[in-house]
């Protein structure tokens, strides 16, 4: 029945600062059935066939019959078709928040309905869980990207029907410059936010900006650690640290050098978080000193609007940095809506939406602070997403080094 | 025709009026039991999620004290301060037996544990269970748990608090039977003989087979519905729709129950809705749901309890009910029809009697049966209308009382009440066309008083008017019944005899007549004979023709006079004489006067 392997444990606590923050964060919310936009379409429909069908008769009541006969078939039809017309978007929290998709829905006159990530993890498994292949769009990270590509679960897009594209910086148009965006000659995927993964910290707590993601191992800072439950990047970011020369291929004698650094990082922590409000309710009432920032600019965002005076530095070693792109699936059962919902994400408004609301930075303007000595290293596949899964795994629930 | 429409269309009317009354009375039983059975049923629906949350309340609290059981026995406390769960240690054993035995007691505990402050939160003691039933985890497989809000949140409460966690689906690796299922958490801090929290005691509760066994006396058709304070299902008919946050896919409670949004607002602590009255909130089904305070930790928590039960089921006995009463309405329809055919016809039957009355409004039989006594309107209406008709009556009886006289006046003499010479020639004429017809034979004597004059003359007309009456009766007291007398005008008068007689007594009736008028008449004391000349002419002897018949009489009668006083004639004789000898002229009047010699012994 659940086949996220995600830990969940914190869950209330998300929705708890949800309410505390209200409006401020994405409400994480599944989106009911849109009665009202059927219904429209339906009275808008019903005079026109009347129209259409009585010069046809003579005897206004015969008439009147077939109209009335056509309608309750037409409306027959077209709620058979507006129940067919569903778009399922596979998004993490605050990609498609509720006013964005409702704008969409109107437009597209389509039901969409959005269900929530909050780690790669999730995503693969929602892939391929019970519900697989009902999903026809989602939004991931090039290297999981890359993974779906491989693993032949995304249909190649063609850039004509998305113009918006044609909005993009530069760099994000040059898809072929990007790892794993393409295959074959094929775009399977269109850059729509990016992030570094640096560390937050509390300017009161951690008077002088960290150097180092090593920092977060510091006993100074023991039970006022917040870290992401995610397996890869944690690999990742702990290689990194740990000075290896590609955080993303680990050899045998690495990735258990970096599982026991995983559970020394482990025993630092307060505890784990997945979503960044979850991140910024911890943050807060535990009083956090140190944070993994999985989403980045988002997570500071959503932190300052909270209150809490944090401070965001890419360390020394440098940071991981994602870039999470829209793909259409292989299973997309109505691709023209699933283009559309891609072409409509790099509407300026929505695409400025995102940084505003959210304080991602999106492909259609240079964000306003950038750093450019920063060290960025952009997330690629990784050797082994199994084996780091399983670590993972058992590194969360609480194993002991001495078992790795 | 007015009887039949009226009663007709009254008829209707009425079985209109009555099949109507039993209809809305019906409807108005059935809708009223359906919304009564509908509230009773929201009724005790509200005090079973009731009962439930309390149950859940005691189940959490049972819970509680045996999570406290443990965190307060002494070895509690000394195991968690000491022990680094590798190795033999005898005290942690015998406590290890303590908790299995709550682990035993309860199927519904997913996991006892006990857990140190020390080594990142250790765990020193702990039991799962998977499907062959109880397992210990020790040694190497122990976990460290510190990063886990039941850890660090009860570590940091003062001994004797209970920590209650949220409802989530347990994701921990290697926890046997509690992997990916619906848990809650009570933990405890286990405190030192200082009172510092060295570690906590935390039972997994498998909410499933909680709810089943706090359930398990429901009715079958409930359905529970449960959510978190934010309105994620963790309990509900539909599996799938549980735990979506899980999935990324939230499915809130105050979405699919719009009207439980005031509990979550905590505007309300409990709504009842029902599909009868708002189909749009609760289709087909009655709800009620409570919120309840969840766990004692600061903050609101709350839990949103919801029972359904399918409306049909509530409604089955007003189905049933729904069925007789159709039936009875249709027997009381039919009864209404049959009422209204019989007092449409109890109202209309004097109204047809009325009419009946008025169309025949003389024969005596149409106004037997009017409803004369009845003290209501008919009954005036028939008495002013009996009154009506015998003020009519009585003048129509009146009018043709007049118009007899009149016609009697017309065809009779005043003075002697005889017909007078019109009713004669009527008589005569008709008589002739019956003797024509019959072959038979009629008389006509015109009788002449001889010394009327001088009587009238010497007494006077009072005199003479009372002598022709007199006159009269003796004439009519001569004749027979059959026979007619009339007056001519003044002293003449006239006799028709019909039949056989005719021919047979005519001159002994001629004769009886001079002898009744040659009789002395005593009027006002003055004696007078009046005397009388009769002619006679017969049919079919002396003519066909009444006029005829009259002047041959009257000629006779003329002949008689002149011939002498008091003698009869008869018109054939007169012709017989004025064709013979005058000599002839003698017998007769010398008949005459023997004839009227023994009159006034006869008149006497």
């Amino acid at each position: 029945m659940h086949t996220m392997s995600t830990a969940d444990e914190t869950g209330s606590g998300i929705r708890l600062f949800q309410r505390q923050v209200a409006g401020v964060g994405a409400p994480v919310r599944a989106f009911s059935m849109r009665g009202d936009l059927f219904r429209g379409f339906f009275r808008a429909i019903i005079p026109s066939a009347l129209i259409a069908v009585s010069p046809v008769f003579r005897s206004p009541i015969s008439a009147l019959l077939i109209a009335a006969l056509c309608c309750i078939g037409l409306s027959a039809a077209t709620s058979a078709r507006a129940a067919d017309k569903v778009l399922h978007v596979l998004a993490w929290p605050g990609y498609a928040d509720p006013d964005v998709v409702k704008a969409f829905e109107a437009r597209y006159n389509a039901k969409v309905e959005v269900t929530l990530v909050d780690s790669d993890e999730a995503l693969w498994s929602q892939m391929h869980g019970k519900d697989a292949g009902q999903f026809d769009v989602l939004a991931a990270n090039t290297a999981e990207i890359h993974r779906y590509t491989q693993a032949n679960l995304l249909a190649p897009l063609d850039l004509a029907s998305l113009p918006n594209t044609r909005r993009q910086l530069p760099r994000f148009r040059a898809l072929g410059s990007i790892e794993g965006l393409t295959s074959a000659g094929k775009v399977y995927a269109i850059p729509f936010t990016y992030s570094s993964m640096g560390l937050i910290y509390d300017r009161k707590q951690v008077p002088v900006a960290p150097h180092s993601m090593l920092e977060l191992w510091n006993p100074r800072y023991r039970g006022k650690v917040l870290d992401f439950n995610s397996a890869q990047h944690n690999f990742s970011f702990t290689a990194l640290a740990l000075g290896y020369p590609d955080p993303f291929q680990l050899d045998r004698k690495q990735m258990r050098t970096v599982a026991r650094k995983l559970v020394e990082l482990r025993r630092n922590l307060l505890t784990y978080y997945t979503l960044p409000e979850e991140a910024t309710a911890y943050f807060i009432e535990h009083k956090a000193a140190l944070m993994f920032g999985n989403y980045g600019t988002q997570q500071v965002e959503l932190l300052r609007r909270a209150g809490a005076d944090v401070g965001y530095v890419i360390p020394d070693e440098g940071a991981l940095a994602w870039l999470d792109c829209w793909s259409m699936t292989r299973a997309a059962s109505d691709r023209p809506l699933a283009l559309a919902w891609i072409n409509y994400m790099l509407e300026p408004d929505v695409s400025a939406l995102l940084t505003r609301r959210q304080g991602l930075a999106n492909t259609l303007s240079e964000p306003a602070e950038t750093s450019p000595n920063a060290h960025i290293v952009w997330i690629g596949p990784v050797e082994n997403i199994q084996q780091r899964e399983a670590l993972w795994t058992r590194i969360e629930s609480g194993d002991r080094s001495e078992r790795f | 025709m007015l009887r039949r429409g009226l009663t007709f269309k009254l008829s209707v009317l009425l079985a209109c009026i009555g099949v109507l009354a039993s209809g809305a009375t019906g409807y108005y039983a059935y809708h009223a039991n359906r919304t009564m059975l509908v509230n009773e049923a929201e009724r005790s629906l509200l005090t079973s999620t009731e009962l439930l949350g309390q149950r859940i309340a005691f189940s959490i609290d049972d819970t509680a004290s045996d999570a406290l059981v443990l965190a307060t026995m002494p070895s509690s406390a000394n195991v968690a301060e000491t022990d680094d769960g590798v190795g033999a240690n005898a005290p942690r054993e015998r406590l290890a037996q303590v908790y299995s035995s709550f682990m035993l007691h309860h199927p519904e505990y997913l996991q006892v544990r006990l857990i140190a402050r020390r080594h990142h939160g250790l765990e020193l003691i702990r039991f799962d269970r998977d499907s062959d039933g109880l397992v210990r985890v020790d040694g190497e497989d122990l976990q460290e748990k510190g990063q886990f809000p039941y850890v660090f949140e009860t570590l940091a409460f003062a001994p004797g608090r209970i920590y209650t966690s949220p409802i989530v689906v347990n994701h921990e690796y290697g926890t046997h039977a509690a992997q990916g299922k619906p848990t809650l958490r009570i933990g405890t801090p286990v405190a030192d003989a200082n009172g510092t929290v060295v570690g906590v005691v935390v039972i997994d509760i498998d909410l499933a087979i909680m709810l089943r066994r706090l359930q398990s006396d429901l009715p079958s058709d409930y359905q529970v519905y449960l959510a978190n304070e934010w309105g994620d299902f963790l309990v509900h008919p539909d599996p799938s729709k549980t735990f979506g946050f899980d999935r990324g896919r939230r499915v809130l409670m105050q979405d699919s129950f719009p009207v439980t949004k005031p509990l979550f607002a905590q505007t309300q602590g409990e709504v009842l809705a029902n599909g009868l009255m708002r189909p749009r909130q609760a289709a087909g089904q009655v709800l009620a749901f409570v919120r309840r305070r969840f766990g004692d930790s600061e903050g609101n928590r709350f839990i949103v309890l919801g029972l359904a039960k399918p409306l049909e089921d509530v409604l089955a006995g007003a189905n049933q009910l729904g069925t007789r009463i159709i039936r009875m309405v249709l027997v009381f329809s039919a009864l209404s029809v049959l009422l209204a055919i019989l007092s449409a016809r109890a109202v209309t039957k004097p109204l047809h009697l009325l009419a009946q009355a008025a169309t025949h409004l003389f024969a005596e039989h149409a106004m037997n049966p009017l409803p004369l006594k009845r003290t209501d309107e008919i009954g005036v209406l028939a008495r002013c209308f009996d009154h009506l008709r015998r003020e009519i009556r009585a003048q129509m009886d009146a009018l043709h009382s007049k118009q007899s006289e009149l016609a009697h006046l017309a065809t009779h003499d005043v003075l002697t009440g005889l017909p007078n010479r019109m009713l004669f020639m009527q008589k005569l004429e008709s008589a002739l066309e019956a003797a024509k017809q019959q072959g038979a034979g009629l008389a006509v004597l015109f009788v002449d008083l001889d010394r009327f004059k001088p009587i009238n003359d010497q007494f006077g007309h009072s005199v003479g008017d009372k002598v022709l009456a007199a006159v009269a009766g003796r004439l009519k007291g001569v004749l027979c019944a059959d026979d007619v007398v009339a007056r001519l005008g003044g002293d003449e008068f006239i006799v028709l005899i019909e039949g056989q007689r005719a021919a047979d007594v005519t001159t002994e009736i001629a004769a009886r007549i001079m002898d009744a008028l040659n009789e002395t008449l005593v009027i006002d004391g003055h004696g007078m004979t009046v005397g009388a000349s009769i002619g006679i002419s017969e049919f079919p002897h002396d003519s066909g023709n009444a006029e005829e018949l009259l002047l041959n009489a009257d000629a006779a009668m003329y002949a008689a006079k002149s011939g002498g006083r008091c003698a009869y004639l008869r018109y054939r004789d007169l012709l017989d004489e004025q064709a013979g000898t005058a000599a002839k002229n003698g017998p007769a009047p010398a008949r005459t006067d023997e004839n009227a010699a023994e009159d006034p012994a006869e008149a006497q």
